[in-house]
């Protein structure tokens, strides 16, 4: 898994792991937007480079085990990688990339990963990463999440 | 208000790059949503291909045995053999014809898949070549380095019997740690 270094134009490894208790102290609303700490009760998870501890990207799942799906509650990505000026690209794709192999992982072919769009994004997450419109939820599942896997190299 | 913000410093394609926003769905609509993706999944299910279904069955061991090898905990029941096992189950009715396919006599893998014998380095890049480098042998090596690290780590019958054989140890006394 790798994001890239939009200055050199170069990729870096990354990691991306569950949030510990700690974190949580130096997850701050202005850096990653939201509070975080209403996330506890989910499955959240941090991307950070490879031999650094500085949190990149944050992303929140709810597992419902019964439907084999994962739905993607909050996903921010911290200040500085964000729009024109941004420092690493590609972290937002491999977040969801990564909740797509815990879905594999678990489910292989019927594992599914979905999310609420906010109207006026839809199509841009439908163009960005494939995903399949299901009216007020997007989802991803069978070839096209195996493809997203494949694009992130995961 | 606070979104308001953020689409004013940002475009909407930066935005699906950076963000997946609360969803405010009513009662009703969180209710609507829900039979909507149903129904979309339901559908995609008979679209799903025999490749689509063994790829994404090799993807899964793969995943398993990456989440298994880089942990810190030892589980019997994940061993070399059950991965395997699952292996083979995923594209063979029995294991004569994954053996035949491999060139290993089919009484050594149920040697190896009983836990009765090891498997040969070939046999790792064999299985590596047939997974279509998908499981690769490092990938098998490491599951059965698992097993014999904690083999090692708990014989201790061989520890009592090897005793007699060490003279001359070390003399010095553990440090204590500092309180």
């Amino acid at each position: 898994m790798e994001v890239i270094d939009v200055k050199n134009n170069t990729r870096k490894k990354i990691i991306i792991e569950l949030v510990e208790e700690r974190d949580y102290r130096k997850i701050t609303k202005s850096r990653y937007w939201f509070d975080w700490n209403t996330e506890k009760d989910h499955l959240v998870y941090k991307l950070r480079l490879t031999g650094s501890s500085d949190i990149l990207g944050l992303m929140s799942l709810i597992h419902y085990e019964e439907e084999k799906r994962f739905a993607i509650h909050l996903l921010a990505v911290s200040k500085e990688n964000r729009g024109k000026q941004k420092a690493y690209g590609n972290i937002a794709g491999n977040l969801i990339a990564y909740a797509c192999r815990e879905a594999v992982r678990l489910y292989a072919l019927e594992g599914c990963i979905s999310l609420v769009p906010k109207t006026e994004l839809k199509s841009h997450y439908i163009n960005k990463y494939g995903m399949l419109d299901a009216g007020w939820q997007l989802f991803l599942e069978g070839r096209s999440l195996l493809n997203l896997l494949r694009t992130y190299d995961i | 208000m606070k979104t308001e913000k953020l689409s004013k410093k940002y475009t909407a394609d930066e935005l699906a790059a950076s963000f997946v926003f609360r969803n405010t769905l009513t009662a009703q609509q969180t209710q609507d949503a829900a039979k909507q993706l149903a129904e979309a999944r339901k559908k995609l299910q008979k679209q799903h291909s025999s490749q689509d279904l063994l790829y994404a069955g090799v993807l899964q061991l793969r995943y398993q045995i990456e989440e298994y090898i880089n942990s810190t905990q030892y589980n019997a029941h994940l061993s070399f053999a059950y991965f395997l096992r699952a292996y083979i189950k995923l594209s063979y009715k029995n294991n004569k014809d994954f053996a035949k396919d491999i060139h290993i006599d089919e009484t050594e893998l149920s040697q190896i898949l009983n836990g009765h014998r090891d498997p040969s380095e070939k046999t790792l890049i064999r299985i590596e070549l047939h997974s279509v480098n998908m499981l690769p042998a490092l990938y098998w090596f490491r599951l059965l380095e698992k097993e014999k690290e904690y083999d090692l780590e708990t014989d201790y019958a061989l520890r009592e019997r090897e005793e007699k054989y060490v003279k001359n140890r070390l003399a010095f006394k553990p440090l204590k740690k500092k309180s």
